[in-house]
């Protein structure tokens, strides 16, 4: 017997550490300068980064609480204040360790001047940065991007660049600052070349071996989420670029014997990624998901005008702002393009947004593509909500199916 | 010739754990069903030494695969293989025309739609609540005053039976004892718990996609009113082995002999 692991850790990792590392230290430093801002993680962060804001993700904070398993707790901290088990546990996790932050060792992020949300990934994301700016007093700004139910109509368009142009003047007055086109144009660039490798990386997962499995992106995706933008951010995706095309050159998997491709639908449960090496250890690879794939354009423009439509364009066409037959396209389109043999859909109690309409896209998916799926339940953070022997009954009868 | 002549299956359930012991040909040499009690572990292992000494084999003649919720902690097994999977084969050996299985048992109910080849093509589990379950019955009996092998043929005394709307086992209950001191007669009463039970499992059902004949296994198939209320609800017949708890444990000795043969 060997000891390998089933999985292959990837080299890259190390410089994510760094870069996560640098990221907390400039927040802190931003937050004694009266430069941070919290921001949803679909906001057009590029427009606050061109001003010399500083932006840091309660969502990623979020999912460190939930990696190192002190979810419930710092959740049960915004339930003592009064809030419901039944709000978004990301929701939770950030008004409760905004409360008690000296109790939450890692993942409470520093104090703001503003935050920045915009409504193309969840409704929640308001109330909870109202509740956010109540504990700190910073204020909040809100963009609203309507869902799009097919084509984005000319109305829509002049409508969401309508609160890009408010947004620029809120930066403006809050931060005493202003948008400079050669800086914009330079870090859309930026974000746009992280945006193109990052998408490089997750188009290379078609290959068999898949180089990437769904930990690793899951990991890897952090700095275009915080980070889009930022030089470094850049440089870290050539380096995972080169990481992943070295393994597809040499045919080496994300785990070391590729039986089962499957595709992974919404945010992973971060409190047990150990389900996926599980998994990795019977041959189960997952290729594709639907959250990492949430990008799928860049921002582009030659003058500040054509830059800003660029941005209305990408944010307001982001996976959650669609409906439902644009989210079963999708998640057909990736079983196709990643020759994928089955799905694995994981309904978040948290976030209704993702989850809502699985039970009838499970059955349309399976109807188009004629592949298997199943749905399990739990949470991203609140572990209290995942039942594992259960999941694994479900999981383990659909890998049966493929026997 | 395998070396290992006999299949054995172990089912272990929230409620009861099940045993079944075939031979080569598929013939079910003993089978044995026992209340699971608070230690699984020792469930097992009294079921698996009744199948043997019945049967008059050893365990080394057999090749023994765990299904069920409690599937691993039955530590003698050679493979662990889903409920789901196991159900499926167990229906297809006993009547092949089956395409829909509804298995209702203590803990958990599941609707497995059945391919060509025995196996399952898409399935739904309910759980996280007891609502559509045996545990549901056990409540309602229990508040009703009589045993669950009494319920059904009380619920089948009724021709109006109440409106239970809970979807809840704790709020139906308030409901039943609300009925109870309403003064709504104990078979109105027991007929609309099997109803809303039927409607619950007929949504379930519904999910998967109707497709017939329907099999119904589990230990809840064995009762009259909730077969009659599901039919209705189908509208269709439904097919009831024998012993309709001992599926998923004779599915489970059919795949340990399958797979002694690869």
């Amino acid at each position: 017997m060997s000891d390998e692991k089933p999985y292959r850790k990837l080299e890259t990792q190390a410089l994510l550490q760094q870069i996560a590392f640098r990221h907390g230290m400039e927040a802190m430093a931003a937050s004694e300068e009266g430069n941070l801002a919290w921001v949803s993680s679909g906001f057009p962060v590029e427009i606050p980064v061109a001003m010399n804001v500083f932006p840091t993700y309660p969502e990623q904070s979020g999912a460190i609480i939930g990696a190192t398993k002190i979810g419930p707790e710092v959740c049960g901290f915004a339930e003592d204040l009064g809030y419901s088990q039944e709000l978004c546990s990301y929701a939770r996790a950030s008004i409760g360790s905004t409360d008690r932050p000296d109790d939450v060792a890692m993942g409470a992020l520093p104090k703001p001047q503003a935050f920045l949300g915009c409504n193309n990934i969840c409704g929640t994301i308001l109330k909870w940065y109202d509740a956010n700016s109540e504990q700190t007093g910073a204020p909040v700004f809100l963009l609203d991007t309507p869902p799009l139910e097919a084509e984005q109509k000319p109305h829509h368009r002049a409508y969401v660049k309508q609160g890009l142009e408010r947004l620029i003047e809120f930066l403006g007055k809050t931060f005493n600052t202003t948008l400079e086109e050669d800086k914009f144009r330079e870090v859309a660039d930026l974000s746009s070349r992280a945006i193109k490798l990052w998408t490089q990386s997750l188009k290379a997962c078609q290959n068999k071996p898949s180089p990437l499995n769904c930990a690793d992106r899951f990991l890897t995706m952090a700095p275009v989420v915080s980070s889009r933008g930022m030089e470094h951010c850049t440089e870290f995706y050539e380096v995972l670029l080169a990481e992943v095309e070295d393994r597809v050159k040499q045919s080496i998997g994300a785990i070391r014997e590729e039986k089962i491709r499957l595709l992974w639908d919404n945010i992973p449960p971060w409190f047990i990624l150990r389900f996926f090496n599980q998994l990795a250890a019977r041959g189960v690879v997952f290729p594709a998901d639907t959250y990492t794939h949430a990008w799928s354009g860049a921002v582009e423009g030659t003058d500040t005008d054509s830059l800003l439509d660029g941005v209305v364009d990408i944010y307001s066409n982001v996976y959650l702002n669609k409906n439902l037959d644009a989210k079963v396209d999708k998640m057909c389109q990736l079983i196709k393009d990643f020759d994928l043999d089955g799905f694995v859909m994981f309904s978040v109690r948290s976030c209704k947004r993702y989850s809502l309409g699985q039970l009838v896209s499970k059955e349309i998916v399976t109807e188009k593509t004629g592949v298997p799926g199943v749905v399990i339940e739990g949470d991203m953070v609140d572990s209290r909500l995942f039942n594992e022997a259960q999941i694994q009954t479900r999981v383990d009868a659909l890998l049966e199916m493929f026997v | 010739m395998t070396e290992k002549p006999f299949g054995i299956g172990l089912d272990v359930g929230s409620t009861t754990t099940k045993g079944v012991i075939i031979d080569s040909d598929g013939s079910i040499l003993a089978t044995h069903l026992q209340s699971t009690g608070a230690s699984a572990a020792s469930a097992v292992a009294h079921v698996l030494g009744n199948l043997l000494s019945t049967s008059e084999k050893t365990r080394d003649e057999c090749r023994i695969i765990g299904t069920g919720y409690g599937r691993n902690i039955v530590d003698m097994a050679h493979k662990t293989v889903t409920e789901i999977t196991c159900h499926s084969v167990g229906v297809n050996t006993l009547n092949p025309d089956i395409r829909l299985l509804i298995d209702v048992g203590g803990q958990d109910s599941k609707v497995i739609r059945i391919g060509s080849n025995g196996r399952p093509e898409d399935f739904e589990l309910n759980d996280k609540c007891s609502a559509g379950t045996g545990r549901f019955l056990e409540v309602m009996a229990r508040v009703l005053e009589v045993s669950m092998d009494e319920l059904g043929p009380l619920g089948l005394k009724s021709n109006s039976p109440c409106s239970i709307s809970s979807t809840c086992t704790v709020f139906a209950e308030s409901e039943v004892i609300g009925r109870i001191g309403s003064g709504d007669s104990p078979a109105d009463i027991a007929a609309g718990v099997h109803q809303s039970m039927a409607s619950k499992i007929g949504s379930l059902s519904k999910r998967v996609g109707v497709a017939t004949p329907i099999g119904v296994t589990g230990g809840v198939a064995l009762n009259p009113a909730f077969r009659h209320y599901l039919s209705d609800i189908l509208k269709a017949e439904l097919w009831v082995p024998k012993i309709p708890q001992l599926t998923g444990a004779l599915g489970a000795a059919i795949i340990a002999l399958q797979d002694a043969e690869v």
